[in-house]
């Protein structure tokens, strides 16, 4: 990649300090692979297709720091979208012992990444097994330099009815913050997880978390993701899922916070009849730039998948959606639906939306829509008529808006506190 | 209650003129029936009474309870008790019924300086009502009007009248669409809040709706003027005789 597609910045010289000392040789090479794909891709400028609408100058002009553990005491609690007994917390991307409440669980397996790596054989082979570093420089960033993170498994047939609860939480200033997730649920095995990302007080961080998540046959997992941290932090993420034959995957992403939020999200739907749903809310307002990035990718035969991003835009907030829908050869009968719903809210902000739609087989039901709209004068005459004053029709509208993705949420109490954080989001006082 | 004078209104996107001059006077507990052609300008009035700014109004005046009603904003005319019945209601997904209605009712209590209702007192309050027009209780927690049949939007919005206790109700072609059942459940819910201080502006095509909310008076409107008012008995000689016989008078104003 030539030099004036990347801006100069001091990430790389960040994994000079770090020494992972007795560490399994299949790590040692991930490592050495993820810091030189780093190396390699740089942090790209806007000439960079993939990274147009995300201005990453400012983020390569911080002096980044590696991420320390973070303390023992938030200067406010995290809220906690769940009521369950299963709760995470990895602090600076850190598995916290003392902070997290992990119940022996039938079926279930809920620890620190860095132990499972020593403890559990089979996390060798799955993690990296998903995340395509070599696409994105931000994952080979975190592979070069996570310490920690979590490993969910789910045993064959488990079904775990507690909601598992993570919570991140990014404290201190100017540190790359790297968690690792990785979640295997094995054949026929259920769960929901409802991960949080939010920072400690004002906290500037670069967040750049990867996920990755491996659906085995017959497998049903929901997943919904928040990320709400500090307008001052920055999150990069890659999160991607390999779904097996028969297998159900819930995605909901849910945007509301940082300064700079980018977010990839690939699905790949390797086996038949999958169901995979894809959906996303975003808020950005003040000069927040949130951008996501989806992939469903279609291999197999007789798979559907639904995808729903709704965007509200205010101030002069930018937010970006790409949608890419790859159909392959082998997958007949695909049925994949996307829509694209922006909302705009002030004439200063801007949506950038592209679907892209690529199906090599000949006997499939695609569709895809993007709308781009504000608030329609007849809804806003129903609810004055009704006696609604003008701003709380429109903080009621925009709303609904966005609860038609919430609603899909199917924890009745995992839904009702998103739907509150999201009236606050929108600064509305939740009043029923 | 209403006095309409010499009302004369354009569409504010064409300055094309609907209204050419409207005198209407609307006294406590009365029902009025305004039957009209299509075209003839009857649902620009209902709407213009509920301050739709779609709407210009360029000579005459609405007095409503000794206030000018056209300097009120729509949800300040709610508050003092107007209440537009829609001919098409729009569907909100994601906001339920009781939701929407307690935020109208609130807003209304705040604005006329009583205290807002506790979310116990509302659903007591509201679940009355619901027993009041026959209604069924799923009605609260379904999305307002969404994936409604025409038949139960209408009915919802008899509910909401009902819910907001409006002094002025004006129903804007609620009969439109309805099957017979479903007209007849609206009428008896319009019926169930007929009331001494309570009065009702009813804008129908057909002559219909008028058998079961039956008026005290019939105005036909034509062409942007009341051609021709009476009782009851003009309603059936309309369904009689069609708009037809009244070309004349139309021109002739």
């Amino acid at each position: 990649m030539s030099k004036s597609l990347v801006y100069e910045s001091g990430l790389g010289s960040l994994l000079a300090g770090l020494s992972f000392e007795k560490e399994p040789q299949w790590l040692a090479d991930l490592r050495a692979k993820g810091n030189e794909l780093h190396k390699k891709m740089g942090v790209p400028t806007p000439r960079n297709e993939e990274w147009k609408y995300t201005p990453l100058r400012s983020l390569a002009s911080v002096n980044w720091q590696t991420g320390e553990p973070g303390p023992a005491v938030f200067s406010q609690d995290p809220t906690h979208y769940a009521e369950t007994a299963i709760r995470v917390f990895l602090v600076n991307g850190r598995f916290d012992r003392n902070l997290s409440e992990v119940p022996a669980t039938s079926g279930l397996t809920c620890m620190s990444l860095r132990d499972a790596i020593f403890e559990r054989s089979e996390v060798a082979d799955y993690l990296g097994s998903v995340a395509k570093i070599e696409d994105h420089t931000f994952a080979a960033l975190n592979s070069a330099c996570f310490v920690d993170g979590l490993f969910i498994h789910l045993k064959a047939g488990a079904m775990i009815q507690p909601v598992i609860e993570v919570i991140h939480v990014t404290s201190g200033d100017e540190m790359v913050i790297a968690p690792r997730i990785l979640v295997v649920a094995e054949e026929n095995s259920s769960a929901k997880i409802v991960e949080q990302y939010v920072s400690d007080g004002e906290s500037k961080n670069l967040t750049i978390p990867v996920t990755e998540v491996i659906l085995r046959r017959h497998a049903n997992v929901e997943h919904v993701r928040l990320q709400d941290e500090s307008e001052a932090s920055y999150n990069v993420s890659l999160w991607e899922t390999l779904q097996d034959e028969s297998s159900e995957y819930r995605a909901y992403n849910v945007a509301f916070g940082a300064g700079l939020g980018r977010l990839d999200q690939n699905i790949y739907l390797n086996g038949r009849n999958i169901v995979t749903r894809l959906d996303g809310v975003v808020v950005a307002r003040g000069e927040q730039i949130l951008d996501n990035h989806t992939k469903l990718d279609h291999a197999m035969p007789d798979c559907n998948s639904f995808e729903i991003y709704k965007q509200i835009i205010d101030d002069k907030a930018t937010v970006v959606f790409n949608g890419k829908i790859f159909v392959h050869q082998d997958a007949q009968k695909t049925d994949a639906k996307q829509t694209n719903q922006a909302l705009l809210l002030s004439p200063d902000a801007t949506i950038n939306s592209k679907p892209q739609l690529e199906i090599f087989a000949d006997d499939v039901k695609c569709t895809h829509g993007a709308t781009v709209g504000q608030i329609e004068d007849t809804f806003r005459f129903y609810m004055r008529s009704r006696g609604i004053p003008k701003a709380e029709a429109d903080a009621i509208l925009v709303y609904a808006f966005a609860a038609e993705v919430l609603e899909l949420i199917s924890d009745d109490v995992v839904r009702e506190r998103l739907e509150k954080r999201l009236y606050k989001k929108l600064g509305i006082d939740f009043t029923v | 209650m209403l006095e309409i004078k010499n009302l004369h209104a354009i569409v504010a996107e064409d300055d094309k003129e609907i209204l050419r001059g409207i005198n209407l006077s609307v006294m406590p507990g009365e029902v009025h029936a305004i039957m009209g052609p299509n075209g003839s300008g009857k649902s620009t009035l209902a709407n213009i009474l509920a301050g739709r700014e779609d709407y210009e109004i360029t000579q005459g005046s609405i007095t409503y309870l000794d206030e000018d009603l056209a300097e009120l904003e729509p949800e300040e005319r709610a508050h003092k008790g107007v209440f537009l019945a829609f001919q098409y209601p729009v569907e909100i997904p994601g906001v339920s019924n009781t939701y929407f209605l307690r935020a109208a009712v609130n807003a209304k209590r705040t604005a006329n300086g009583e205290s807002e209702m506790s979310s116990m007192e509302f659903m007591k309050f509201i679940r009355e009502k619901v027993k009041l027009l026959g209604l069924k209780e799923d009605l609260l927690t379904r999305s307002v009007n969404e994936g409604f049949s025409g038949g139960e939007k209408k009915r919802n919005e008899i509910f909401q009248m009902a819910v907001l206790e409006p002094t002025l109700c004006v129903l804007d072609e609620t009969d439109s669409g309805l099957d017979i059942d479903a007209l007849q459940t609206v009428a008896a819910g319009v019926n169930a809040l007929r009331a001494e201080g309570r009065s009702f502006v009813i804008v129908t095509h057909y002559q219909r709706l008028l058998n079961y909310i039956v008026p005290d008076f019939v105005h036909i409107l034509m062409d942007g003027r009341i051609v021709k008012s009476g009782d009851k008995n003009l309603a059936l000689e309309l369904e009689e005789k069609g708009y037809g016989w009244l070309d004349n008078l139309a021109a002739s104003k």
